[in-house]
């Protein structure tokens, strides 16, 4: 029985570490191809990106490992440092409305009642699901006549307006006990004083793992500044990707992707306790 | 057993009475009313644009009636479109609903699960267009994967133009958003109170036993975002899709979206706005049919 | 816990980094900044004027009527009597001399001929002059060696023209020359007898191409005198060496590593501007060593494009550059390089315009010379003189915008002409496929109908590359029916190609293109059908499997449709089984040219490239592929007939396929439904199917007008210069030459191409969806990838939905 028990055990591990190992074969993959110049990517790579014969082949340790494509891109690409600091307006600047605008409406979804909340949130909630394409050329009209195209206003804006936020923080909100609300309210604390002072702070793990999806959103959006923007100096990051995406260029590619791998990992690693509680901590506490 | 039967090991679900807490129905609205102008401007009245848009022609605006909706469903492009999308979302979300719970109850409990958890969380940090780059080189016809093959004798295909494009897009939102649901589980496990299982295993409760009645039962809050947001993400996918093979991918992978897209290229903003207000109907029926389900299996 | 800590640490550290990250970003946004607001001074045509108000104030362009016709001009110079020289050699007869002019540049008197060991002849040829500013010159001097080559020599002469030889010599290149890969013309003496020309001409080249395998020595490709007593020459292999007119003496050798292409060099006071492929580097002449760069000046010709022409003042500490983006000024140590001439509203923006050499004459009034096919000079070589009007409005009042996917010389070239005769209308020209927007056609058409639904998109559309039947149905198009056609005599059937049932014409190609194949009669005899032609198998052997489906899918795809819209199966099949017979084996031996295929998503910013007739007509001649089959825009008679020459039985005629008659139509234009300004762009319009407009070829297409048509194939252009012979080689050592004289062409070809080009009555299909989806599928079969039927499958597959939307 004992063994029985080890040997499944084991074999649920190594189908564990298998999968992670697959999972994580493309994020090496991507390491890897960073640090090799570009012969040897070109050797590796020549199948695909210059259709020569042959298959791809890719060990996942670099020969001559070479830190090149990252000192050209840090040195030799003032635009690429622009870019960076257009996804970090973009995506700060979202992230900040967010808080805001979205930890209130939260808020007021969670805990107030008045006519009209259920269908509106119903709303929300579609509005979240709404491919982008759709509103597309609707979201420009508005946005032109805001004037707010060819700005990263345009892009920022309606971000920190997403409903997204409104609903992961909602459940939160949601699982703050009226009781402790009541309390506070009987102490003579006013509706803001609730709100800053009660809710924020209990909620700031729903906030942050609100604001870490958020992060990862907008950190990689394409759509948006693809449509509304002409003016190549306000281009995000993470359309500078594609940019670079061809032969005698692939090892800047390789190394433009983790670079813009790595903000957004380390925002996950940080975040991800919250993550956990954030979304369903309160939903499941006694 | 009987006993676990009568205890209450799901915890009720924190049903705060609103009612209780009574403000007046003017403050909610008040902090609600931020985020409600930005939505109206941002989002309903594009929204709104698009119904208008709906019932009229595509660049000279007369009044068509319903003729767009006539239109679209008799196309044989969004019938394959609506098909492709079904298809993927019914593969797709339970496949990565109880891949991401069998992790998350095994990694739950172990010691080492926090580092494999953060592993499975990598690929969501990845930008789209590096995972675009990584797709083509693994699945083009002289691709890594091809290579792999010639060693097993097992002769490799153009993956991307085959009926496996699909699995490929299957597998790519099973792998980006694997971590991510997993995290979500775990957070729900986490959520469940030890004593409930401590008190079952006194009652003679099995490991199985314990888990079909007390687990799950306790999880489906989880369940409920979890499915929204794992929706939520299947939408996601057509990034990596469209950046790996363009407005014309094989056909089982042709998605609603893909067809926005060129319908958006082509003009023909009336038919795209018609799909698009039957879409979000459908959205919002499958919403309400969710929701009622959950609650009818709540009482 | 312990994993806990770790990664409240990485957060921590995380933080840290964003932080640090943030940072950097705020100092590089701080930069792009300054950058910012200096690109938004120099935007504008002028900066003198604050913004806010309309802008006033514009340089006017005139082209000097001088009563001189120049053949060539080397360099033009404003003296320190303030007399302007110009070196160069008379259109009439080609005898090479100076010309002085007193009044700026309004009249000019020869001032001296050069003497005769200098004029062209057997011994030799001048290739470079330079002038100082006391009235010097130095002249670079070819003189052929027999039997060894090529050798450069320096001539100085004074005020009054009399020469001395500067002893000097070069030392012999060891470098890779930077020069054009592929063609050397020899412009042979003018005076020899025709009957003796070709004899000459030939051996003169065969003479050239020896040297050129093997022995040419150095040569200077670039002098500039620095001060009154040095010059700076520059060699083939790119060193610059500086030296005293007086005994010869060399002061200082400028070397460059072989990275490094210099494509100018210019003296500013004491300092030497090296323009290379992509900075501008600083020497001091003094010393001899390198200035740090200057960031502005870097950034601006960044952006602007390197200097081709440059003038300095106040003892060098400024200077105005001629680049394709206009005239630009800039001031050492500045902070912005100013932009004073918009080029794209002049003819500096026009892609035949090449400058020769600028003269400020002061602030306000300016001087140059060109090398402009397009201009009034019978020779190309115009003077122009540019003239600050500060009561004009720094830009016209109308802004005529004007859209395409892919770059179209002849737009450029006919938007510089008309707003010459419009000043009041500035054509904005944009084509978003450019080199620096790597956007894919999908995206880029995406942005187009954003634009347009927004009521800002273009008013006028060049169509090619676009779905424009789609565009038609939907009504994006304007009617133009009664704009086109009217001002001469068309190709009705190519004009028309768009008309629908109720005569509207809201498309319609101002060229085409004629699908044309050459070979030896082996492989092809003109009037073969698409099957004999494929029937032999390895007819296509030896080419590049996609351009061949491409070029072929021009011909067959517009008999594919039926009559329900959908496409024919069995046609496709059919039409792949037959390439994939006649091209053979696939053999990997030529992939290596393809490097410039990347794997983004849709790599071609060029849109006919590989398509083109003139792209393989070496490879004809030489015997690396049996038949040579193409899109034709511009003819190149001298050079086909050369290639029948070659082949001995060759001949050319249109290229097959499972349609008949097919033409493509190319420089498709459409007026935008959405524009706010229809008259004016209605006028652009009109021009642009006017005869004037017509003539201009720059291998984009082929006039529909016939007139024009006529004028842009009869080789007029040769008729003065009966004995000019063009040389073509390629090949890995240049030793592939194919030689022939450039003469009109005579009437009965003449008349076979009108004759050709009124047969045609049927559209090629110009959906590059459809095409890309072909190509993609037809390049594996070729390759032996996939079978005909599976393609034909995947072919229908994309397809059909792509109909279906």
């Amino acid at each position: 029985m004992m063994s029985r028990a080890k040997l499944s055990k084991f074999i649920l591990w190594g189908a564990l570490g298998v999968l992670a190992i697959l999972v994580l074969y493309p994020v090496f993959f991507l390491l890897a191809g960073s640090l090799m110049g570009n012969d040897e990517l070109e050797r590796y790579l020549g199948a695909v990106i210059a259709g020569k014969e042959g298959y791809v082949n890719f060990p996942l340790l670099p020969q001559y490992p070479t830190l090149k494509h990252f000192v050209e891109i840090f040195l030799d690409s003032p635009e690429f440092f622009v870019m960076f600091w257009n996804s970090m307006k973009i995506t700060l600047g979202v992230l900040a409305g967010q808080l805001v605008v979205g930890t209130m409406a939260a808020w007021g979804f969670a805990k107030y009642d008045f006519p009209g909340k259920k269908g509106c949130f119903l709303i929300y909630m579609i509005l979240m699901l709404m491919p982008f394409q759709v509103l597309m050329l609707s979201d420009y009209l508005v946005l032109d006549g805001l004037k707010l195209t060819d700005s990263l206003w345009g892009i920022i804006l309606p971000g920190a307006f997403s409903t997204f936020p409104v609903f992961i923080m909602y459940r939160f909100f949601t699982e703050i006990p009226d009781s402790l609300i009541e309390s506070a309210k009987l102490d003579g604390a006013r509706e803001w004083q609730l709100f800053v002072y009660l809710a924020l702070p209990i909620g700031s793990s729903g906030v942050i793992a609100s604001l870490v999806l958020g992060f990862l959103e907008y950190w990689s959006l394409i759509e948006q500044p693809m449509t509304f923007l002409k003016d190549k100096s306000l281009y995000p990051l993470s359309i500078f990707l594609p940019d670079v995406t061809n032969v005698g260029r692939s090892g800047m590619a390789f190394a433009a992707s983790v670079i813009t791998f790595l903000p957004a990992v380390l925002v996950f690693l940080g975040g991800q306790d919250y993550l956990e509680q954030g979304i369903m901590a309160g939903a499941v506490k006694e | 057993m009987g006993g676990i039967m009568k205890k209450p090991y799901r915890l009720t679900k924190a049903r705060h009475a609103k009612i209780a807490f009574n403000h007046k129905s003017f403050h909610g609205f008040l902090w609600i009313l931020p985020s409600l102008l930005g939505v109206l401007v941002f989002y309903l009245l594009p929204y709104a644009d698009v119904v208008r848009r709906s019932f009229f022609g595509a660049v000279d605006n007369h009044f068509t009636g319903l003729d767009n909706y006539r239109v679209v469903l008799e196309n044989t492009a969004f019938l394959l479109a609506v098909k492709n999308t079904l298809r993927f979302t019914i593969f797709c979300i339970p496949a990565l609903i109880l891949t991401a719970l069998l992790c998350a109850v095994v990694l739950y409990r172990s010691k080492y699960g926090g580092i494999i958890k953060s592993a499975f969380l990598m690929p969501m940090a990845l930008p789209a267009v590096s995972v675009a780059l990584m797709w083509r080189l693994l699945f083009h016809s002289q691709g890594i994967v091809n290579q792999w093959l010639t060693h097993s004798s097992v002769s490799g295909t153009d993956w991307m133009n085959s009926e496996n494009a699909f699995w490929i897009l299957v597998g790519s939102y099973l792998w980006k958003n694997l971590g991510y649901d997993i995290v979500l589980w775990m957070a729900g496990l986490g959520g469940i109170s030890q004593n409930i299982y401590e008190a079952a295993r006194v009652d003679g409760a099995g490991e199985w036993q314990c888990f079909w009645k007390i687990t799950l039962p306790n999880l489906r809050t989880s369940f409920y975002t979890i499915t929204v947001l794992s929706f939520l993400n299947s939408f996601k996918v057509f990034r990596e899709a469209y950046l790996v093979a363009g407005d014309y991918p094989h056909e089982s992978i042709y998605m609603l979206q893909h067809l926005f897209n060129n319908w958006f290229r082509s003009f023909s903003f009336d038919k795209m706005a018609a799909a698009a207000v039957l879409e979000s109907l459908v959205l919002l029926l499958l919403i309400l049919l969710f929701q009622r389900t959950l609650e009818h299996s709540d009482n | 816990m312990n994993h806990k800590t770790i990664k409240r640490i990485t957060g921590i550290l995380l933080s840290v980094l964003l932080v640090c990250g943030t940072l950097a970003g705020c100092s590089g946004k701080e930069q792009e900044e300054i950058s910012g607001s200096a690109n938004k001074n120099t935007s504008g045509t002028n900066t003198k004027e604050e913004a806010g108000e309309r802008a006033m104030g514009r340089f006017l362009e005139e082209e000097m009527d001088t009563g001189v016709v120049f053949g060539n001009i080397y360099d033009m110079k404003k003296l320190e009597d303030g007399t302007l020289r110009i070196l160069g050699a008379d259109g009439d007869n080609g005898q090479k001399g100076a010309w002085d002019s007193k009044d700026q540049g309004v009249s000019w008197e020869k001032a001296y001929d050069f003497p005769t060991e200098l004029q062209d002849s057997d011994e030799g040829y001048m290739e470079y002059a330079a002038l100082s500013s006391d009235g010097q010159a130095v002249c670079a001097y070819n003189q052929i060696q027999k039997g060894s080559g090529v050798l450069s020599v320096l001539y100085l002469l004074d005020k009054e023209g009399k020469g001395s030889r500067i002893d000097y010599t070069f030392p012999q290149s060891s470098g890779e020359s930077s020069m054009a890969k592929s063609f050397v013309v020899s412009d042979d003496d003018l005076e020899g007898g025709p009957s003796e020309d070709t004899n000459e001409a030939d051996a003169a080249s065969e003479e050239d191409t020896e040297n050129t395998g093997k022995s040419v020595s150095n040569l200077i490709l670039g002098i500039q005198f620095l001060g009154n007593d040095q010059i700076l020459a520059k060699d083939m292999s790119d060193t610059v060496y500086q030296i005293s007119i007086a005994d010869g003496s060399l002061k200082h050798t400028y070397e460059f590593d072989g990275s490094i292409d210099t494509h100018q060099v210019y003296v500013s006071g004491k300092k030497m501007l090296v323009f290379t492929s992509s900075e501008v580097l600083l020497y001091d002449t003094e010393t001899g060593e390198q200035l740090p760069a200057e960031e502005t000046l870097q950034k601006g010709t960044a952006e602007s494009g390197r200097f081709q022409a440059m003038d300095s003042i106040n003892e060098g500490e400024s200077v105005y550059g001629l680049a394709s983006g206009g005239l630009y000024h800039y001031k050492f140590g500045g902070s912005v390089m100013e932009q004073l001439i918009d080029g794209s509203m002049t003819s500096m923006g026009a892609p035949s315009f090449y400058p020769i050499a600028l003269t400020m004459l002061d602030e306000q009034n300016l001087l140059v010379a060109a090398n402009d096919g397009n201009s009034d000079s019978p020779t190309g070589i115009a003077l122009l003189k540019y003239t600050y009007s500060a009561d004009t409005p720094a830009k016209p009042d109308k802004e005529l915008k004007v859209y395409s996917l892919y770059d179209n010389r002849e737009m450029r070239q006919s938007i510089s002409r008309f707003q010459k005769e419009h000043t009041d209308i500035y054509v904005n020209y944009q084509a978003a496929m450019s080199e620096e927007n790597a956007v894919n056609v999908s995206d880029a058409l995406k942005t187009l109908t954003t634009e347009i639904m927004a009521g800002k998109g273009p008013d006028l559309l060049i169509l090619d590359g676009m779905p424009v039947k789609t565009y038609i149905e939907k009504g994006i198009l304007k009617d133009v029916s009664s704009l086109i056609g009217k001002d001469g005599d068309y190709f009705e059937k190519i004009l028309k190609a768009y008309q629908d049932e109720q005569g509207q014409i809201c498309a319609a190609p101002a060229r085409f293109m004629l699908p044309i194949a050459q070979a030896g009669s082996a492989y092809y005899t003109p009037g073969q059908d698409f099957d004999s032609l494929t029937e032999n198998k390895g007819v296509f052997a030896g080419m590049e499997p996609k351009p061949v489906v491409e070029k072929f899918w021009y011909t067959c795809g517009a008999a594919w449709q039926k009559e329900d819209g959908t496409l024919d199966a069995a046609k496709i099949t059919d039409f792949l089984t037959k390439l994939k017979n006649a091209y053979g084996e696939y053999e990997n031996s030529m992939d290596d040219m393809d490097m410039t295929v990347g794997f983004t998503m849709d790599g071609n910013t060029e849109e006919i490239g590989k398509v083109s007739f003139s792209y393989g007509d070496f490879d004809l001649a030489f015997g690396r592929t049996n038949i040579n089959i193409g899109l034709l825009g511009k003819l190149d008679y001298g050079m086909m007939s050369a290639v029948n020459k070659k082949l001995q039985d060759g001949d050319y005629g249109l290229m097959p396929g499972q349609a008949e008659n097919v033409f493509v139509p190319s420089m498709i234009m459409g007026i935008s439904s959405k524009s706010n300004q229809t008259e004016t762009a209605e006028q652009f319009l009109t021009y642009l199917f006017s005869q004037e407009s017509q003539k201009i070829s720059q291998s984009g297409g082929l006039p529909v007008e016939k007139e024009a048509f006529r004028s842009v194939i009869d080789g007029h252009q040769y008729r003065d210069y009966e004995s000019l012979v063009c040389v073509g080689s390629s090949g890995d050592n240049m030793d592939e030459v194919l030689d022939y004289a450039m003469s009109p062409t005579p009437e009965e070809e003449i008349k076979k191409f009108t004759d050709l080009a009124e047969s045609l009555t049927t559209p090629a299909l110009r959906d590059d969806v459809i095409k890309d989806v072909v190509s993609e599928q037809g390049e594996k079969v070729l390759k032996g990838e996939i079978s005909p039927e599976e393609a034909t499958d995947a072919i229908m597959q994309k397809v059909n939905i792509y109909l279906a939307e």
